[in-house]
């Protein structure tokens, strides 16, 4: 692993029961994202794209092998240390925005800063920076009820990238979103990769998404397709 | 941590009909707390004023319905330490109808020593003697003439019920009491009843009220007067007069008990409605707390935030039922034994229910605050609430 590797799945295998089944989410799931890349991770519903988000998040947990993320061993961090990790190294988006209700747009994109050190006008000031960033300056008192899908998953982007991260994960981000709002948030997607060199990895299995990433890689029941090679239509 | 407080504030404010109910329940419920709280406090640990610290109340041993022969009072009041002694016998009867709203405390009494025994029940020196020199005078309250809207030189009549007379009283004085002692009451003179007695029942008085000249007095003075007594026809029962007013409270029960149960009842219940409406609100937002929890927020976090938010609305709800428990407290005044001038609520009453407010905040949340912080961010963030 090299200087410029942000991540690093070696041997990723992740498993469950539901109920009495027992699932094979991931197997064999051998991964390398280079800084400042924008990978598409692709495939069905059910291949495991989600779940291996997931766990280059350190939301959850691999059964098996190693996740090396910015250079920090994932496995070796216990369960508050990858809290504190994750809000200074990774922005996530979802599909369905997920903004707190109760907050203003402002408020919203505050909240990661509220676990840092800054002081309330700081934290304020990098909150209006992130939403002028993804162009919602005029919608910073607005409850999420108040927006449309589109400027909704803005503030959502905004929020992922207010505390600086180095790395963007994105989950299925255009998902809810008709095709101009779609459109949109690819677009600050990136931007955000060519101008501030985010390393970003999106879940999608929109190819017209897909297309905006320099990379794609393909899942398909769980496995992780290798490099350049697609799944048969 | 005080910056994670608007945040919880806001969170109150989710689903504000829910809340107002829940800051309501709990603003009433420690509102019954509060009050009874303050009658507890009234009947077992109110500090007298400084002349009850120096009185005592002689009775019969067997019972107040039994009476004491009056010359008691030549030989109390050569004991060493007593400085007055007078009668006080209850009258009862009836004041135009039984009606409970014409019902007030009626005395007959010594006019010459009533207001040197009750230093505190303010009277003009006209009035007073006034009282002292017509035998069917009577002294009453400032509230009790306000209540009645009696007038000075104004005639009354009491119907004898426990004494087979019926006494035409003039009043020719007008009292005024202070906090704690009762100005709702009506006093006349004792030798004006006992000429309407037959034979056989004169010379008897209720009880004798003592003024000792110093309150480290009162106990020996107690000890002594039934001492004194110990081998009469009729022997004594003497106590400090916050004593001879608590056995009053005796006379219902287990008081204590009652209170207790009652308080502990209170806080039970809206306990339970309290852990209900957090249980409520805490399962509508696992998905939310999932996303917190990606955000970086640890589960000790969000756990001390959901707290917190129960928090702020048990002591909205703690205030708001101090609050009111004062008003109650003054709108109690003249309705309630022994709290005439209405039940003050002293300021460890606000102190123990905030303290109990704050307790059903934590109590009622923590459990589902405990579970929804440790459900794993991937089923939290699959959940539909």
């Amino acid at each position: 692993m090299d200087n410029h590797t942000v991540i690093e799945t070696i041997d990723l295998r992740k498993e469950y029961k539901r109920d009495e089944f027992h699932v094979i989410a991931l197997q064999k799931a051998n991964l390398l994202i280079q800084q400042s890349e924008f990978v598409a991770l692709m495939g069905p519903s059910g291949s495991g794209k989600s779940t291996l988000l997931y766990l280059i998040a350190a939301i959850d947990r691999p059964s098996q092998g190693r996740v090396r993320v910015l250079g920090q061993d994932l496995q070796e961090l216990s369960d508050k240390a990858i809290a504190q990790w994750r809000n200074e190294n990774i922005g996530f988006v979802f599909q369905t925005f997920n903004l707190i209700p109760v907050l203003t747009a402002r408020e919203n994109v505050e909240l990661p800063l509220l676990l840092t050190g800054l002081s309330k006008k700081q934290r304020i000031e990098h909150a209006q920076t992130a939403l002028k960033l993804v162009g919602l300056e005029d919608r910073m008192s607005h409850y999420p009820r108040q927006l449309s899908g589109g400027q909704e998953q803005r503030v959502a982007i905004a929020r992922a990238i207010v505390t600086d991260p180095a790395l963007i994960l994105a989950d299925e981000p255009t998902g809810d979103l008709d095709a101009h709002s779609a459109h949109e948030i690819l677009t600050i997607l990136a931007r955000l990769n060519k101008e501030q060199n985010k390393t970003v990895v999106m879940v999608t299995h929109d190819p017209h998404a897909a297309r905006f990433a320099g990379k794609i890689r393909y899942l398909e029941k769980g496995e992780l397709l290798p490099e350049g090679s697609s799944p048969p239509i | 941590m005080w910056k994670y407080i608007p945040f919880a504030f806001k969170n109150t404010l989710r689903n504000k009909r829910r809340t107002l109910l829940t800051i309501a329940s709990v603003a009433v419920s420690i509102l019954l707390l509060a009050v009874l709280i303050a009658v507890y406090h009234a009947f077992y640990f109110r500090e007298g004023s400084p002349q009850e610290a120096l009185r005592l109340v002689v009775r019969n041993r067997v019972s107040l319905a039994f009476a004491l022969p009056e010359h008691y009072e030549q030989r109390i009041r050569q004991l060493c330490g007593v400085r007055e002694v007078g009668s006080l016998s209850w009258f009862g009867g009836v004041y135009i109808d039984s009606r409970p709203e014409h019902f007030f405390p009626r005395f007959a009494t010594d006019p010459e020593k009533i207001f040197l025994i009750y230093p505190e029940m303010k009277i003009s020196a006209e009035q007073l003697k006034a009282f002292q020199s017509e035998r069917t005078s009577a002294a009453i309250g400032k509230s009790l003439a306000q209540k009645h809207n009696l007038r000075l030189g104004q005639r009354i009549v009491l119907k004898g019920d426990i004494y087979p007379t019926d006494l035409e009283l003039t009043i020719r004085a007008i009292f005024e009491g202070t906090q704690g002692s009762s100005d709702n009451v009506l006093y006349f003179h004792r030798k004006y009843l006992q000429e309407g007695l037959p034979q056989r029942r004169q010379g008897y008085v209720g009880t004798f009220g003592i003024l000792a000249d110093a309150p480290e007095s009162v106990p020996r003075i107690a000890r002594e007067v039934d001492d004194m007594f110990r081998n009469a026809d009729r022997q004594t029962k003497t106590d400090s007069e916050r004593a001879f007013q608590l056995s009053f409270v005796a006379m219902l029960g287990n008081v204590k008990l009652f209170l207790l149960s009652i308080c502990s009842a209170v806080v039970f219940t809206i306990l339970l409605v309290s852990t209900n409406t957090m249980a409520m609100s805490v399962r509508e937002r696992i998905k939310e707390i999932g996303v917190l929890k990606t955000l970086g927020f640890t589960t000790g976090k969000v756990l001390a935030m959901i707290i917190a938010e129960s928090v702020i609305v048990a002591m909205i709800g703690g205030v708001v039922g101090c609050s009111l428990a004062y008003l109650v407290g003054m709108g109690l005044g003249g309705r309630v034994p022994m709290m005439s001038s209405g039940l003050l609520i002293p300021s460890v009453v606000p102190t123990i229910s905030l303290a109990v407010a704050f307790v059903i905040g934590v109590v009622s949340s923590v459990f589902p605050a405990f579970h929804a912080s440790h459900v794993p961010i991937t089923d939290a963030l699959r959940h539909v609430g």
